[in-house]
């Protein structure tokens, strides 16, 4: 299953990498939004891990334009952040986002999150 | 003058003594005619007597004669006797008649005529009467011839004229007393005539003399009593009346005198009352009363809450410069001022002020001055003594007593005046204070009447609202100020005249007047933006700090689960465990800049300097970055020889870090990354050129600031705490050099910074 972890942090993108290796998953990298949008679009992975801190473009415009798009609004998007404000929370799932994580998060919690998905599409497949 | 007095008395005692010859007159005109009555009636009866006495004498003769003729016809011896006896009693008549006529002049001679008469007729008798006796014939013939008969009728023709004379004389006593009372009547007829012209001779004086002079004066003191004092009593007569009048006209210039005084202090009054600042009081004071004393200037002294009284006005000086004289006297001035006299309301004259002005102090005062004599006036109100008033003369001037009284009045009135100045000058102080504090206060301020219409803003509100005060006065509150809500409660913004949206605070209260009634209100509005704008800076800040801590925290949280709960080999174990310390070291690094700033502020943070060989520290931060930076280049450009710079090596690195790292951040393109130091002066300057995206000129405003951060999307997507370039500045600045940038968008930026040289040798070889 092919999934994209947007961070600007790279050791942000290094511990999705560390916690989903080992498991079958291709793990694409972006670095802003602008190429999270770019690889979501060329790769369509199966589920987007968004940061909202992101230079050029924030994660939650990248999920707006993700759900916008009919090729992209299949993609499950899930929001990483920082802020863990509601009023965050809020503004990410009327964004479109599927699923909501906050900085500090479980890399196992992820981890779990991620193996439902697989086996919701599996499942469905 | 008792003229009119000793001409009364005169006048008076000449009536006296023509009432007394009146009385005289009268009463001896009666006494004369009574007595020369009474001796005339004695005459007449004397007369009388004597008429009497001669009528008997004559009844005798004809007796004698008829007793002779008888006797002479017979005889007759009866006849005879007869004749005898009448001849007896007429010798008795005839020496009673003699006694009797003595009295008179003119009768005795008729009266010895007719005794001479009768003597012959009675000789002529007897001789007929001896022919008788010896016969008849004989008697017939001496008879015949007729002697003694003729003799008779010539004695009865003297009878018979002293009868007329005694008739006529009787007749002429009458006369005489007739006459005697005509006399008298007419002496008192004369004198009450004289008597009479007298009195209307005095009438007459006494009219010229008293009455017209009294009415006169009448006249004149009904015209004073009536209060006109402009007629001048004149009356041209040399007595006492004269003299009263003369007085009367003496008190009439005094009344007029002091009413024309009483007048002009009434004008002066009038004028100082007009008279509101305290200069023109002066000027007005000396106005007035220069006519009255003569002094030619004046200097208005005021007390001071404390009592002490300080030099307020001046007037009449040709040099104003006295008065600064007169301030740096201001001691001497008031050691020698009769302060017990002045506040007593006494009027002081100083006719030489050359000795008074004994201290040399004084004397260069005086002399500077140009005055000679001075009058202080005290200017008390209700007996609080408000100031003085010194009047001056250039000449040496005494003042009299009236002229005392007139100022003492004077003062009166010039202190309401200065009462009045003194407490507009007081309200206008705290009126021009309010006004100022009014429109100089930052906040915007709007004061209304009751119905809420505007009557003032200040610059503030008008900076604030678009509207001018002119435009805005009379205007309803809610015009002038229309406040924009976008939510119940929530933030109130001002909508300018034009439009724009400021967030405000707004508090009003109304404006009571001293009996509790609403009189307007005020209204202050304070611009809140930058409150806003800190609020927003603030909960950016706290959003940025905790998106800052919480990434290190989520890489330490995760690694540290996987090491925990995953089998890794131990090449990844190895690389989890280097990020955990790395997010543990950013962790710590963004603590120390939070700690930092706090300790900045409060000044608790500490240089500790030292000479510093800045090229090696240069070298010595760069390292870290070359080995991380892969896109960028990182050159020096250090001079040969560097004077030793005075800094605290830790606080120099940091300041070195903070820019070549900002340098790095933010030029996501990479490109090269210049540090230059050079000698300028006694300072070194060194630079830190990136070829990054630049700043524009508004973001370099703020670029120094605390918690600032660019608003552009790459920055704010960017970590950043926005404290590195203002510790770095407050850093640079701690030691006393300066930091400043250029910068232009998209082509990159120099940051620049100076620190001072020392002429210290360095203390070992640096760290």
């Amino acid at each position: 299953m092919k999934l994209l972890i947007a961070d600007d942090e790279p050791a942000v993108r290094a511990l999705v990498h560390v916690t989903l290796e080992g498991d079958d998953y291709e793990i694409l990298e972006a670095a802003d939004g602008v190429e999270a949008l770019e690889v979501a679009r060329g790769e369509a992975p199966r589920l987007v891990l968004l940061d909202i801190m992101m230079p050029r473009l924030d994660g939650l415009e990248v999920c707006r334009q993700l759900k916008a798009d009919p090729d992209t609004s299949d993609i499950v998007v899930v929001m990483l952040t920082a802020q863990a404000q509601e009023r965050d929370r809020d503004q990410g799932l009327a964004a479109g986002a599927d699923d909501y994580f906050t900085k500090p998060f479980s890399p196992l919690a992820l981890l779990n999150m991620v193996e439902r998905v697989r086996h919701n599409q599996s499942g469905a497949d | 003058m008792r003229r009119l007095r000793v001409q009364l008395t005169v006048l008076l005692a000449l009536l006296g003594m023509l009432v007394l010859a009146w009385g005289a007159a009268i009463f001896l005109g009666a006494r004369d005619a009574a007595r020369s009555s009474a001796s005339i009636q004695s005459s007449v009866d004397r007369v009388d007597e004597l008429r009497q006495a001669a009528t008997g004498l004559s009844r005798e003769f004809v007796a004698m004669e008829t007793s002779r003729r008888a006797y002479l016809l017979t005889g007759d011896r009866a006849s005879r006797d007869a004749r005898a006896r009448a001849e007896v009693r007429a010798v008795e008549g005839f020496k009673r008649v003699s006694a009797l006529s003595e009295r008179w002049r003119n009768l005795p001679p008729l009266v010895s005529d007719v005794a001479a008469e009768y003597r012959a007729w009675v000789r002529t008798g007897q001789t007929e009467l001896k022919a008788r006796r010896r016969g008849a014939a004989a008697a017939a013939l001496v008879a015949s011839r007729g002697n003694a008969d003729k003799h008779f009728r010539q004695l009865w023709a003297l009878q018979a004229r002293l009868e007329d004379q005694l008739a006529r004389s009787q007749y002429s006593y009458a006369r005489n007393q007739d006459r005697t009372y005509a006399t008298a009547q007419a002496l008192a007829v004369r004198t009450a005539l004289m008597m009479l012209a007298a009195l209307v001779l005095l009438a007459v004086w006494l009219r010229r003399a008293v009455g017209a002079p009294a009415d006169a004066l009448r006249s004149a003191s009904g015209r004073l009593a009536g209060g006109d004092l402009e007629t001048p009593v004149t009356l041209d007569v040399d007595n006492e009346l004269g003299a009263v009048a003369s007085d009367l006209e003496t008190m009439r210039r005094r009344l007029a005198g002091r009413m024309e005084a009483l007048e002009r202090l009434r004008h002066l009054s009038a004028q100082v009352v007009g008279a509101t600042s305290l200069q023109r009081l002066t000027e007005v004071a000396l106005a007035g009363l220069q006519p009255e004393v003569g002094a030619t200037r004046a200097i208005l002294g005021a007390a001071r809450p404390g009592g002490d009284l300080v030099l307020r006005a001046l007037a009449g000086f040709p040099d104003s410069g006295v008065a600064d004289d007169i301030v740096k006297a201001d001691a001497e001035i008031r050691h020698v001022l009769p302060v017990g006299s002045l506040r007593a309301g006494q009027v002081v004259g100083l006719a030489d002020l050359d000795e008074v002005a004994a201290t040399t102090a004084l004397h260069e005062l005086v002399g500077k001055m140009g005055v000679r004599s001075l009058a202080l006036v005290p200017l008390l109100s209700r007996g609080r003594f408000l100031g003085l008033l010194a009047l001056c003369w250039t000449e040496r001037h005494q003042l009299d007593r009236e002229q005392e009284a007139l100022l003492g009045l004077a003062g009166n009135q010039i202190a309401g005046a200065l009462e009045a100045a003194l407490r507009l000058e007081e309200a206008e102080r705290a009126a021009g204070e309010a006004r100022a504090v009014f429109y100089a206060i930052a906040d915007g301020v709007l004061l209304t009447d009751p119905f809420g219409r505007v009557t003032a803003m200040n610059r503030a509100l008008e900076a604030l609202t678009g509207w001018t005060e002119t435009d805005a006065r009379g205007r309803p509150y809610a015009e002038v100020l229309p406040i924009a809500t976008d939510q119940v409660g929530g933030p109130a913004d001002l909508v300018s005249r034009y439009g724009r949206r400021v967030p405000v605070a707004v508090s009003s209260a109304p404006i009571f007047d001293a009996r509790g009634r609403v009189v307007g209100g005020v209204d202050v509005i304070r611009d809140v933006s930058r409150e806003r704008e800190i609020d927003e800076v603030k909960s950016a800040l706290i959003s940025t700090v905790s998106h800052e801590l919480r990434t290190p925290l989520t890489l330490i949280h995760g690694f540290a689960e996987l090491l925990v709960l995953r089998d890794m080999p131990v090449e990844r174990q190895r690389s989890s465990a280097v990020e955990i310390l790395d997010a543990s070291r950013r962790l710590a690094r963004l603590i120390d800049d939070l700690l930092s700033v706090s300790r900045m502020e409060s000044g608790r943070l500490v240089l500790d300097p030292r000479p510093l060989d800045l090229a090696s520290v240069v070298e010595r931060i760069l390292s870290p970055f070359r080995a991380m930076a892969a896109k960028h280049t990182l050159r020096t450009k250090l001079p040969g020889s560097l004077p030793v710079v005075w800094g605290d090596p830790d606080k120099v690195e940091q300041i070195l870090t903070n820019l070549v790292g900002n340098a790095i951040k933010y030029s996501p393109g990479g490109g090269e990354v210049l540090v230059t130091v050079d000698q300028d002066g006694d300072t070194v300057q060194v630079s830190v050129r990136d070829q990054g995206i630049g700043m524009s000129p508004r973001d370099m405003g703020q670029l120094f600031e605390k918690f600032y951060r660019v608003d552009r999307e790459e920055v704010r997507r960017t970590g950043g705490t926005g404290l590195g370039l203002y510790i770095t500045k407050r850093l640079v600045e701690m030691h006393g050099g300066r930091l400043w940038a250029e910068s232009w968008p998209g082509v990159g930026s120099v940051f620049r910074f100076t620190l001072p040289t020392t002429s210290d040798e360095l203390a070992g070889s640096g760290r």
